[in-house]
This record gives C-alpha cells, structure tokens and sequence, in this order.
C-alpha cells in the first residue's frame, strides 16, 4: 500500500511546498509511490487520514501549537520541512526583541488585543512543540533532497542527511572561498546537502540549512581579523536564520558537532 | 634529474606549443583539460582554445585527482526490486591534462599506490591507462607550498610530456612512448640543443630557491617525529580551532577516501550506486549503523590526518603522503591544517626509533572475485529465521552455485539496491555448497530492510572480505572460545570448522564461553546443547541478568565472571589459543582474564569491529590508525595489535 501524505503549513511563504509543485512532470512520479492526501497549494481536497505529515511554517501562535498537535497525533511520521519548520529560520529573528514590542512596531497602533488570531508568542521551530521524526532542510529545500527523503520513505529506510558543513560541497564545487573574496560566509558551520548553490553563484551562505557547530569564540575573532571582516558582519549573517544560535552574550562557546538529527 | 637528462629533449616555440594545445583540442576523441584562471585563482578545466591555458599558475584550487576518483562517480546502475540487475558503463573519453606540475604528477603516481594494489579499482584504472599527462615545471611558486622540502618540486616520471619554459621556448621532455607520438601527430617541434637541455636543468635546479616555506625537519624524519609524539598537546590545542569542515582533505591530492552512497528515482524502478569524496575530518566518518562514533573526538581526527600522511602510508608503500602542494593551508579557514607548520611546531621535540606501532604487517587475503571490486555477485535469500526481536538468521545461496570459500572470521558486504551495503560477518562454517549463513542484527537501513525480506528475494554479495582465523595455527592446542553478544555469529562459523568431523581431531579441548544480556538473547541455544554433547568440547553460558520467573539454568552474570571457574595448569595455558569476538567494550576486560589464567598474548586472536565500507582498503573509514580492519582484520592477533592506540579505546 502507498504510505498516504499530508502537507501542512503555519508561518511561511509557501515556497517549500511550491519545490514540490515546481518538480512539474516528476509529481507524477511522485504520485505513483504516494498518495498525497492533502495539499492546499495544488489540491482542493483534503483527508485527516494519513501516514506521513509534511510541515511547512513556525509556530507562532498558541492555536498553531494545537493545531500541531493534533496532526502530529494523526501522522505516523512527522516531517518538518523547510527552515521555518526545522530551525524557525527567517521568522526567529523578531525573538530578539519583546513580542509586545514587535507587534507595535508591525500593527501601530491598531488594537489587536483581544483578536485571538494575534495572541502570539516567540517564534518556535517545529521540534519545539512536538517530536519530528525526519528534517527536510534549507530555503528553499534542495528538490534532490526532497526526493531522497520522499524515496526513503517510501523504501522504508531513514534518509542519509549530510551531517558535514556545506565546505565539503563547495570544495568540491572548486569554488573560490568567499573569504578570500573578503566576504563573511557561514558554510563552514552550516549543514551541507544544498550542494553549495549559494557560494557557488556567489553569495555567502547564510545558514538556512541550520548550524551544525558552534565554533570557538577566539578562533571566530581570529578569522575576522585574518580576512579583514568585523563581528557585526558576522553577527548579522548569522541572525538570518539562526537567531538565537550566536548570542554574544554566551560567547559563541564551543560545541561539537554531535548526532546527526 | 639524472634520469630525465637521459629522456629525449624536444624544443617547441611558445606560437607552436599553442597551435599544438588547438590540434589537440579539435581533436574529439579525447578530451582536452589545461589550467584555466577562476578569479584570482586557477582551476584544471576543459578547454576550448589554447588562450585560456595558463601555464605560469601557482597552484590549483582542486588537483588533478577529480578527474581520476571524480567528485560524484556512478559505481553502477541497477533496478529496484525482486530481480538482479546491475549496469556498468564507462563510456569517458580519454583524457589529455595540460600543465600538471610536479607535485601533483607525483600525488598521482602515489594514487596509483593505493588504487592499483592487489585489488584494483577499475574506475581509477581505465582512467589512468587512458590518460596523457603533459607536466609543466613550474614557473610561479604559490606562498603556501613548500614542495622543495618534500623534493616534489620537480620530477623525473609519472608525465608523458614536460614542458619547461626556458625563456622565449618550451623544452619538452619525453616521459612516454604515447607522449612521443602525441608530439609527432599533432606539434612541430625540433631536437633540443644541448644549450637548451642545460637552460631546463639550471631553471629545473634553481626552482627550490624561490620557495618561501621550508620544512625544517627533512621528510624522512617525520615518521619518527610523528611516533613519538602521537600524545602530543599540539594535537588537542591547535584542534581546537578546527571547524570540522575537511577542506583540507578534500583540496589535499594524496586524500582519497570515499563514500558510498545508492541514489534512486523517484518512481522507485532504478538506482545508481554513487562514490563522493569523503572526509576524515569529519564526524561520521567512523560512524558504523549501531551508531557508535570511533573517532568522535576531533583532536583524534585532526590527528589522524597527519599521522596518515606522515606515518601510517609512508610505513605501507614507503611515500610521505604530502608533496607539499599548500593547499590545505589555503583552504583551511584557521590556518591549523598546514602539514609544513605542524612538523615545524613538532621539530623542537624528541624523535622515535619505532616505526612499527600503528602499523602491523600482515600477509592478507586476497580477494576472491578479483574481477569487479564494486560489484557484488547476484544472490538469494534461502531461509529466514527470526532469532530474537531484533536479530534474524538468513541463509543465502550464491546464484552463480559457486561455494562463497571463505575463512571462519571473514566477512561479506551485504548489498540492498537502493538501500546500500552492510558488512556482516559469515556465520556459518566453510562448505563447499554455494549457500552460507548470517545472523543480521537490526541497526542500520541495510540490516533494517533485510528483517522486510523474503525468501526467495535477491540480494548482492561482495566478498569474501577480510582476514580470517589462521585455524592451521590453532592445530594440536587447546581452544578456549569465548563469544559476547552477537559474538556468537562469527565465532560459529570458527566453532563449525572445528567440530567438523575431518577436522576435530586436529585440534585438543574446545572451551566455549558465552555471554549475552538476557536469556531470550542466547542465540542458537539448541546447536550449543549439541556441541557440548561432544566429547571434550564443554560450553559455559552466562547471562547479565534474569528476570524473575524466566527459565535459565545457567549462569548469571558478566562473562568476565566465568573465567574464575576455569583452572588451566601452567602446561595447559602454554597450548591454549584464546579467541574473543564481542563488541568493543567486552575485549579489554576478557583480554585481562586471559592473561590471569595464564594465556600469552600471542595466543589471544580477536575480531574487530570497524565501519567497513568498501572491504578492500581503498574508503579508509575502518582504519585504526595504519591498520585496514577490512584488510589486516577482522581477525587480528592480539599482541600484534596491543600497542595499536585506537584498536581497545
């Protein structure tokens, strides 16, 4: 029997689920080993009955977090897709400052108070209010990837996501390293399996993919100084999608790279 | 440079060497690569017109190796399902590599070391034999490298054509009878004069002065350095600044360890087996599908990196494996990864006269399908037993009806299209019938997709692999057999050999010890009670713990607790073979009771248990320190290994 899919998204921009979309003539491959049982973007019908449930979106709200819950009570398998899904990625950077502060600055002065469509708390990724069984990574997820975890799956085996920093992709790439080109890029410390588009066109990489290390605070200075780059550079590069991850005031200590999620 | 004043010389203008770079070009049966620029810096590319080649480039960013173990390389295609169908295609054009300096010719010829051993890889082989290397001296010296000290810089072999720019000319030296007619097809060149010949050598000889990093320790001193100072603080204080990223292996052009990985399509019908670059920098390069981590700390790995270059090849095939190139410490972002500095830092420190200790030398098995390294043989599920939650018994028949002929203690690379290759040890004895026996514990994808199958469904086999028991050795002496945990599969295999009829009187008492966690654990319990029937063979069984109620008759407790009951006399202990398969943590504890009872370390044999991947020492994933457990292992002698720092961590 075809394992039956779900797709489901909170606080996004739909792109994750329009990779899929976007994989054209291939959805018809896709729906030979799948049935996709939910899929707002391209479906009009939906079913509560399924096996594997694809989250796209943060968790901003209480009623998200219900809502979470009850589809993660449904699903056999949970998968967080995307970075808002797997790290809050783009959505974490308002947890720099007060919720309250935030919705003035967005809302003004209009009373959005007692709607509860605005009661909102701190950005949470997927993980943070229930278990995820597997991570489809980045901003947008690479479509290989998608496939590889979709195919997995589908074979029954868990998916081979790279547990090494997007370095290895772009060496092999043989591009020129961004520092040498006196650019702050954080491949060194980003989970690769984007193949190293970004550095590869160009630009630096921005960590969507999520940090698997966080490297020595000294070493860090260091490199800053070596390629004649300052620590706002960095910080701001690093608050893209991992707000919370570098908090000067922790002093970016040093953590290994550890189990692969 | 002796030998290559005694190659034959050619001149070629600057005009004519181009239009000899366009014959070559136009040429479509082979395809042209020369160094190009990239930005500031220069890469190896395919080339459309001789203006792009540069041949006054410092260095690389990749070497030449990607064209020869290619980043992402297709091992082979197959179909998903109950059939087996394997492709292999290798339909490349031969390669012609313009401007390869030194060095790298050099790194190459060092691959070839390790690629075209006893067990060729035949990926590596086509190309290499297909390949025409045209070599250049090199004429700007990158910051970084420091090649002179590791007399790289310049080379007498490994090229088909040298080219050295002696001003307003290029001579070319002839390394090959193919280079030579490549010349002869495609360039107007002349004899060299003896004037010309003596301008390359002078430029040839005046080279090492323009590097700007030296070693100060000579390179034949750095095994020694390396020995002795493997606990070093270097280690653990310049690691600390690494990012774990392993740019500098995958720059490096004597890194060569890979992973395997199966890609399938999305409608779940075909496959291909993928080869990619891989890492000892990198966490789960140790990692086995149990998910244990044998080099978790990264100032083991960092180690590791330089112990291989400087220590653990060299003492194998007798090279330094670095030629100094400098492009790890271009590529490594905190600058710790530069072999010249960190033999400079080590050089104040005491060197060693022991070569030996993270290295054995051992005679080891030789493949038995020497055809196809990557290929596994069609074969299939016979018999399914389930054994216990999370262990189940295959027999498997080779489809080919030949006997597997392998050793008790070898091992064979399980394949599931699409899903990968597990290496599992063989439990049944030698048999002449082309079926054997495995017992898969449920760790990984593989072994988590063999409990799914079938009788009668397929699978592939590479192997036999490895080394096994040297059972001649264990003849006219005492066994004492002791197995923890899935232990007891491989051990059977050794257990069956030597209860066989035509074999049992070649050997004295048989002793076999077993432990396992549970009694619902014991693993072919019925087979046991039918070996202790036999005369002068006794089995002692323990377990870690019984729950109440549960029907056990024998005892409780670790294994270690069944050797206090064993009296062997002193005469006795001298004639014992001791053999131990367990997982890591059993071996240091049972080895000590060993050696209470008596029992020499040289009579103690052990299997180990390590990430094999490709089973023919070519990945590095299973090396504990110089030693191949798919090679010199699984099965090792236990005073040959003791010393071995990683072996019992």
């Amino acid at each position: 029997m075809k394992p039956r899919v779900a797709f489901f998204d909170f606080s996004s921009c739909e792109g994750c689920q329009l990779q899929i979309a976007n994989l054209e003539e291939e959805v018809l491959d896709l729906i030979k080993i799948v049935d996709v049982v939910s899929f707002r973007e391209v479906m009009k019908e939906h079913s509560d009955d399924y096996d594997i449930a694809i989250i796209e979106g943060s968790i901003m709200r209480p009623m998200d977090e219900q809502r979470l819950r009850r589809i993660r009570n449904h699903a056999k398998i949970l998968v967080a897709f995307g970075a808002c899904a797997t790290i809050g990625g783009v959505n974490k950077i308002r947890n720099q400052w007060p919720v309250k502060k935030v919705m003035k600055d967005v809302y003004g002065d209009v009373d959005v108070e007692n709607n509860e469509f605005f009661k909102v708390s701190h950005t949470k990724a997927i993980n943070e209010v229930v278990p995820v069984n597997y991570y489809i990574h980045g901003c947008p997820p690479n479509r290989d990837e998608i496939k590889h975890v979709i195919t997995s799956l589908a074979l029954g085996k868990k998916p081979e996501i790279p547990n090494y920093p997007v370095c290895v992709e772009c060496k092999k790439n043989e591009n020129v390293c961004l520092f040498e080109l006196g650019k702050f890029c954080i491949g060194p410390i980003t989970r690769a399996g984007c193949g190293a588009i970004c550095p590869t066109n160009g630009s630096p990489c921005d960590g969507c993919r999520g940090i698997l290390s966080k490297p020595d605070v000294e070493c860090v200075m260091e490199l800053l100084q070596r390629y004649d780059l300052t620590y706002e550079e960095m910080k701001s590069r690093c608050t893209i999608y991992n707000t919370g991850v570098f908090n000067p005031k922790d002093g970016m200590t040093l953590v290994r790279r550890g189990k692969n999620e | 440079m002796t030998e290559s004043s005694s190659k034959v010389v050619k001149i070629i203008t600057k005009k004519d060497l181009n239009s000899f770079v366009d014959a070559l070009i136009k040429d479509k049966t082979h395809e042209t690569i020369g160094v190009k620029a990239k930005g500031k810096r220069f890469v190896f590319g395919p080339l459309e017109h001789s203006r792009e080649l540069c041949l006054d480039y410092d260095v690389t960013i990749l070497p030449p190796k990607k064209y020869f173990l290619p980043q992402y390389e297709k091992l082979m295609g197959f179909t998903l399902g109950n059939s087996f169908n394997v492709q292999q295609s290798n339909t490349e054009k031969p390669l012609i590599l313009i401007g390869v300096h030194p060095y790298d010719i050099i790194a190459l010829e060092q691959t070839d070391k390790l690629y075209l051993d006893s067990q060729k890889d035949d990926f590596y082989k086509k190309r290499r034999e297909q390949a025409i290397i045209i070599g250049v001296d090199m004429q700007q010296v990158s910051e970084r490298s420091f090649a002179a000290s590791m007399n790289t810089h310049v080379t007498d072999s490994g090229f088909d054509l040298l080219l050295t720019n002696i001003g307003d000319k290029y001579t070319i030296t002839i390394g090959s009878e193919k280079g030579e007619n490549l010349l002869e097809k495609y360039a107007k060149t002349k004899v060299a004069a003896a004037a010309e010949i003596e301008k390359r050598d002078e430029i040839q000889k005046n080279l090492a002065s323009k590097f700007k990093k030296n070693l100060k320790v000579p390179k034949e001193e750095w095994s020694a350095l390396l020995v002795a100072n493997y606990n070093h603080p270097i280690w653990e204080k310049r690691s600390q600044k690494c990012m774990e990223c392993s740019s500098c292996t995958m720059v490096c052009p004597t890194c060569f360890c890979y992973d395997v990985k199966d890609d399938v399509s999305l409608d779940l019908k075909n496959g291909s087996r993928i080869r990619t670059w891989d890492g000892c920098l990198l966490r789960d390069f140790t990692l086995i599908g149990s998910g244990e981590v044998f080099r978790e700390d990264i100032s083991k790995r960092y180690r590791h990196r330089f112990y291989r270059k400087g220590n653990y090849l060299p003492e194998r095939y007798g090279f330094i494996a670095c030629v100094g190139c400098g492009r790890c410490g271009i590529a490594c972002l905190p600058d710790i990864a530069d072999p010249c500095d960190v033999m400079n830092d080590l050089s104040h420190f005491e060197r060693s006269d022991n070569t030996g200790k993270f290295f054995i030398k051992q005679k080891t098995e030789e493949v038995a399908d020497k055809g196809l390294i990557h290929i596994p043989r069609s074969a299939t599920i016979k018999r399914m037993e389930k054994m216990t939650e999370s262990e189940m018994f295959f027999e498997i028949e080779l489809d080919d009806k030949k006997s597997l002929g392998h050793k008790p203690g070898q091992f064979v690379e399980v394949s599931i299209f699409g899903i990968g290759e597990a290496p599992i040890s063989v439990s049944s004895g030698p048999s002449a019938s082309a079926s054997f026996e495995l017992v898969v514990r449920r760790v990984g994808n593989v072994t988590s997709h063999l409990f799914k199958m079938k009788p009668g469904e397929k699978l592939g086999i590479r192997g036999p692999l490895g080394n096994g028991f040297d059972v001649k050795s264990f003849e006219k002496k005492h066994l004492l057999l002791s197995a923890a945990g899935l232990g007891i599969a491989p051990m059977r295999s050794l257990i069956q050999y030597i209860l066989d009829k035509k074999n049992r009187k070649k050997f004295k008492d048989i002793m076999i010890l077993y432990g396992a966690k549970e009694p619902n654990l014991v693993l072919f319990k019925e087979e046991i009670d039918e070996w202790c029937k036999i005369v002068d063979v006794t089995c002692e069984l323990t377990v870690d713990q019984c729950a109440e109620g549960e029907c056990w008759t024998g005892c409780t407790g670790l294994i270690t607790t069944l050797y206090p009951k064993i009296h062997l006399d002193k005469y006795d202990s001298k004639n014992t073979i001791a053999v131990i398969i367990g997982p890591p943590i059993a071996y240091r504890y049972i080895i000590k009771c060993l050696q209470t009872l008596g029992i020499m370390d040289k009579n103690i044999y052990v299997s180990l248990e390590r990430r094999m991947k490709c089973g023919v020492g070519k990945c590095g994933h299973c090396q504990i320190n110089g030693v191949y457990v798919c090679k010199e292992g699984p099965v090792f002698n236990y005073e040959q290994i003791k010393d071995l720092p990683e072996a019992f961590e």
